[in-house]
């Protein structure tokens, strides 16, 4: 349970990593404000996303995902998962917005449809206005996943929404506000809830491009066990071949996330390992351009 | 009066439902998919391969059914001949899947419906999730803070079953859920690479290994689920039946029912399914035609042509227009509105006499419940439904494994043609899915997704004719308007996907 003790700790530890001084006006007034009984409460919020972020956090294996809605985190709200519903669920959020239900921070997964707000809509709100508002009375924002980092995949080229992330959303309009970009397509649980722990009894990671170094420090490259193949020019002819797949269009080389030391799905497999080229998920340039596809079939035919 | 429901929470994304209510009535019923991504227009000019990665990130529940989709219509325009391995893992990875979804979908999306967490503060006995469970509710409650042990808390008001034990065992079963959706999840990732998203499957296979290592431990894990579902997740599904059994007469739609069939036993594209294909009207079966469908528009946010069949399919939003309420288009087969998802799976398989477990099961289960089999249209019996699929997918499974040839290949050399098109079908665990891909000059010239939800949360036809979950809705009695945890039930039992069914 996150008792007095914690939040002072996270506020002293936010005032460490920024200053206090530094930090910006909302922010600052959020963290006086604070109920030490009611740290940290999470509204998670989705936009233009296919919930795969919210479904890869249910896979976390230590912590549990209860214990961690429970002991690390108080989930607020999650559409997935809130047993209220409708109106009461909207008026729920809307407190929290509005600044009457005390501090929280704001997670949200999907991207915002800058140039067709409608194409987003939570209740009586679109889910750019609700971002908007939001900005005014949370703490911070962890931003989860490709879409709500980048765009992801509603911000590829030729999209008709005008989808962007939540960082650029917020610059857009002036608004300075604390936001952790969890990039990945989906994120790995471990990445959102090791973070939102660091937050809980740290305080804020170590950052680059506002992302953890912790996870996002190295590219997937480097750490490879394939590295050997790659030095040795043992290159994967056609998918399914063992060797470094980049002459199959592997995207490792681009793409800062720490799933060779990592793995996924409880440790047991992760994309390479399967013979399956990284396909550059956790970069800021994912599947953005269509002159780049995910694979080079036909350059090594030639 | 007009009550909105939405944002309907525990379903995968934006939905609003405007009832009517008259005199405890829903008497009309609009369903709103309030988001819009625009995948099809996303995909015009890309490489074709990308396809079965970007179409994934449609929905990220079940991803897997989406790679398979587009992976077989792929197949079909590259005129790939697929291993038997690869067959199979593509079976193994998307079986799995379903498993892990049927699970969410009961307990963590539905049981909430019918279950009364409050009942754990009345626990008595020793087990330690439950005993921190209720420490932790206690704890919240005392704390005299702004929404206690949320998000379990606040909820709908209604009637909830009163037998504390049975809710105490439900809370028991809603962790361990938690938990045994992982170990589904985990033995997909074993030869799909990662959940949610994969990125080994492909047209042609998988580009795993075909290892007895990972063989065995993707049978330990669905062991391990198979166990879940015969000693809890049935019986609580007949403890539920059990307590609300109004609900076999409640949540009826109105219409006839799709399946392109599950889980194919031979790499032909025309193989015969574990769960056969068919088209369902007035109880009789008839033989999918692809002709058959197409998308009305009137109703929907676009400004494109209505009534276009697959292959002709155009995507101009218009979030502005005039009398449209939803994001989702309006399927329609020959006219006819559709229901797709487990009973239509179950139905349209049952009365072919395909697969005689199915048949088995249901005529027990309909025995114990006192129903005839077409009830299974109904808010239990789309809960039923998942459950027997979820015994008889588990056991195929682990047969299936035993079919792999270990150290063969799982994967066919793929070479994308100039120009060709291809469909691609099968039924993800919320129902029949369908992707179309026209290639010109290597690239994508045309792409299509006619989705399991589009179906269902499908708004009126250009006829003005209700889609399949508005037709369930009309006609049920709400105790409490405001909120209708009725109607939630009804609209839960479909599982809708509105990240699906817009994308």
């Amino acid at each position: 349970m996150i008792d007095r003790r914690d939040f002072l700790k996270l506020a002293a530890a936010l005032s460490a990593a920024f200053g206090i001084n530094g930090l910006p006006e909302p922010v600052m007034a959020a963290l006086k404000k604070i109920d030490p009984a009611a740290v940290p409460k999470l509204i998670y919020l989705q936009g233009l996303s296919c919930t795969g972020c919210s479904i890869s956090l249910l896979q976390a294996e230590t912590p549990s995902p209860l214990a961690l809605i429970t002991d690390y985190s108080q989930l607020a709200f999650h559409a997935d998962l809130s047993a209220i519903s409708g109106k009461k669920a909207f008026d729920l959020v809307d407190k929290f917005i509005s600044g009457q239900a005390g501090p929280y921070f704001l997670v949200v997964e999907g991207a915002i449809p800058e140039k067709m707000p409608e194409a987003c809509v939570i209740g009586s709100k679109t889910f750019a206005q609700l971002l908007e508002d939001a900005a005014r009375t949370m703490s911070g924002a962890i931003a989860v996943g490709a879409c709500a980092c980048d765009g992801g995949i509603p911000a590829a080229e030729g999209n008709l929404t005008g989808a962007i992330g939540v960082k650029e959303f917020y610059q857009k309009r002036g608004i300075k506000k604390l936001v952790v970009n969890i990039r990945g397509c989906s994120v790995h649980p471990d990445w959102v809830w090791h973070t939102i722990i660091h937050l809980v009894k740290v305080g804020v990671p170590e950052l680059i491009n506002d992302s953890p170094k912790l996870f996002y420090g190295r590219k997937v490259h480097e750490l490879c066990p394939r590295y050997h193949d790659f030095q040795q020019e043992i290159f994967a002819k056609k998918l399914g071949d063992k060797g470094c797949l980049f002459k199959l269009g592997c995207l490792g080389p681009d793409t800062y996330a720490d799933c060779p030391t990592r793995w996924w799905n409880g440790g047991r497999t992760w994309c390479i390992d399967s013979n399956a080229p990284c396909i550059g998920c956790a970069s800021p340039n994912f599947a953005r351009k269509k002159s780049i596809p995910f694979y080079r079939l036909s350059e090594i035919k030639k | 009066m007009k009550i909105d429901l939405g944002p309907v929470t525990r379903i995968e994304g934006h939905l609003n439902v405007r009832t009517t209510v008259e005199n405890g009535m829903v008497v009309d019923a609009q369903c709103m998919s309030e988001m819009f991504r625009g995948f099809e227009v996303l995909l015009l000019g890309r490489d074709p391969l990308d396809a079965q990665q970007i179409t994934q990130r449609i929905c990220g529940v079940c991803p897997y059914a989406h790679a398979i989709a587009s992976s077989r219509a792929q197949e079909n325009a590259y005129k790939l001949q697929v291993p038997a391995n690869g067959r199979i893992l593509h079976n193994l990875i998307e079986g799995a899947n379903h498993l892990y979804d049927y699970l969410l979908h009961f307990y963590q999306l539905s049981a909430l419906d019918f279950v009364d967490i409050t009942a754990i503060l009345q626990y008595k006995g020793k087990d330690a999730d439950l005993l921190k469970v209720r420490q932790w509710v206690q704890v919240e409650l005392n704390r005299g803070k702004a929404f206690p042990a949320a998000p379990f808390l606040p909820r709908l008001s209604g009637k909830y079953i009163a037998n504390a034990e049975i809710n105490i065992g439900a809370i028991k079963h809603y962790l361990e859920a938690m938990e045994i959706q992982k170990k589904a999840n985990r033995a997909a990732a074993i030869f799909g690479g990662k959940f949610p998203h994969s990125t080994a499957i492909f047209p042609g296979g998988c580009t795993q290994d075909v290892r007895i290592d990972l063989i065995a431990a993707y049978q330990a894990l669905i062991r391990e689920v198979k166990e879940f579902v015969v000693s809890k997740y049935i019986p609580d599904v007949l403890t539920v039946a059990a307590a609300f059994p109004e609900y076999w007469k409640i949540g009826a739609s109105k219409g006839g029912f799709l399946s392109y069939g599950l889980l194919p036993l031979t790499p032909a594209q025309d193989s015969k399914r574990l769960f056969a294909p068919g088209v369902m009207f007035d109880g009789k079966v008839t033989t999918v035609d692809l002709k058959q469908i197409t998308q009305d528009i009137q109703y929907s946010k676009y400004s494109s042509p209505s009534g276009l069949k697959i292959q002709d399919s155009a995507l101009t939003p218009a979030p502005h227009k005039e009398g449209a309420y939803s994001w989702s288009k309006a399927p329609r087969y020959g006219g006819r509105m559709i229901e797709v998802g487990p009973a239509a799976r179950v139905l349209i398989d049952y009365h072919q006499g395909n697969n005689p477990t199915l048949k088995e099961m249901v005529n027990k289960f309909a025995g114990i419940a006192k129903i005839t089999p077409n009830e299974l249209n109904s808010v239990l019996g789309r809960h039923l439904c998942r459950a027997i699929q979820a015994s008889i997918i588990a056991d195929f499974l682990l047969e299936e494994t035993e079919r792999l040839e270990h150290g063969a290949t799982a994967m066919a050399d793929i070479k994308i043609p100039r120009s060709g098109e291809g469909v691609g079908m099968t039924e993800a665990s919320r129902g029949a899915l369908l992707h179309y891909i026209r290639i010109e000059n290597y690239k994508i010239a045309k792409y299509e997704c006619v989705v399991p939800t589009t179906w269902n949360a499908s708004p009126r036809d250009d006829r003005g004719h209700p889609g399949a979950m508005e037709s369930a809705l009309i006609g049920t009695r709400v105790a409490t308007p405001e909120e209708q945890i009725e109607s939630l039930r009804i609209v839960h039992s479909f599982d809708p996907c509105i990240a699906c069914a817009v994308h």
